[in-house]
């Protein structure tokens, strides 16, 4: 005879899709209502906070041979699907005639591109609790595996020392953090510019609050030459991020696989 | 600019950290990564030396202009 299933929660995918248009409209569906509310708020909040900052120009740094009509897919803001669409129709690649940046024009990009990167996090949150009997997880996580790999994002291998995986977390924390430390040392930061490198900027934004931290500590710099090693910088910049999804999706998978994991029985009592 | 030493050496780095995350991305346990190591990473630097090869072949034969 085979075993019942547990019910799930709801549909994963449907919750899901709802996250990626809409921070906490997933978690609405699934009645965690609090989570929905915190989440739009704080989302939302970061991506208008964004596009005030900015402008809404942050397109406008495309050159005309770079303005597609899919050239905002492949940026971080696109983790928040909703929110870029009426960016986008509303400021699309700016009018005829070229602007001066505003101010916090650096600032305000990457506030909109946390925002979407953090309800890509939130998204598959909403797909592990989709998933989960309504009972609850078989073994209860702290932090989730949403949570950790949120960490790992914030600074590489923190999401590992949190799951207790410490030798782990402290060797990708030192390769992931080096490569990028080479890379900038080697364009002499001049890949930490989003207005120079759009797409290359991307992928170093998902190694998270430590590439940002040195782009603002950096300041920008204006370069009177271009350094000998400035293409390998960026590419390595790149790929360093690029290696830090590898890593949350490690630190995901690792913390998915215990949440749904069913407790050992207890061993029969000897007479 | 020209330092092919140098290429070669920020080739061997950025690999190692490559395959290095890649096993611990296919291995959860510390030590079955560990092992895939050195296998994986022999095996990434072999294809790239025959890719490398194949490049050169091309650029000296069918690509060369001169």
């Amino acid at each position: 005879m085979t075993p019942t299933l547990p019910q799930r929660t709801g549909d994963p995918t449907v919750a899901t899709l709802l996250t990626w248009l809409v921070p906490g409209a997933g978690h609405l569906y699934l009645k965690q209502t609090r989570i929905a509310l915190a989440a739009f708020v704080l989302l939302e909040g970061l991506y208008v906070l964004g596009v005030l900052l900015s402008q809404g120009m942050f397109l406008e740094i495309l050159p005309a041979e770079m303005r597609g009509r899919f050239a905002a897919a492949l940026t971080p803001e696109a983790g928040n699907l909703g929110a870029l669409l009426l960016h986008v129709r509303q400021y699309g690649f700016g009018g005829l005639e070229p602007r001066p940046w505003p101010a916090h024009m650096d600032l305000g990009m990457a506030l909109t591109a946390t925002s979407g990167l953090l309800n890509l996090l939130l998204a598959s949150h909403a797909h592990l609790l989709a998933r989960t009997p309504a009972a609850g997880p078989s073994t209860p996580q702290r932090p989730s595996p949403a949570a950790a790999a949120a960490l790992t994002w914030v600074l590489p291998g923190l999401g590992h020392l949190a799951q207790g995986r410490r030798a782990r977390g402290l060797v990708a924390l030192a390769l992931v953090v080096g490569l990028f430390a080479l890379a900038t040392f080697l364009a002499e930061g001049s890949n930490l510019d989003r207005e120079r490198h759009f797409y290359y900027w991307a992928g170093q934004f998902l190694l998270g609050p430590a590439a940002l931290a040195v782009e603002f500590a950096h300041g920008h710099p204006t370069l009177t030459s271009l350094p000998d090693y400035k293409d390998a910088g960026v590419v390595l910049g790149s790929i360093a991020g690029m290696l830090n999804v590898l890593l949350m999706l490690d630190v995901y998978g690792y913390g998915e696989t215990k949440w749904f994991q069913r407790p050992e029985p207890a061993p029969a009592p000897t007479a | 600019m020209h330092d092919l030493g140098f290429h070669a050496l920020l080739f061997l780095v950025s690999t190692t950290v490559i395959v290095a995350v890649s096993c611990m991305f296919s291995e959860p346990e510390d030590a079955a990564a560990l092992r895939l190591f050195p296998r994986r990473l022999a095996r990434f630097l072999i294809g790239s030396a025959i890719v490398l090869g194949v490049m050169l072949a091309l650029e000296h034969t069918l690509a060369a202009v001169s």
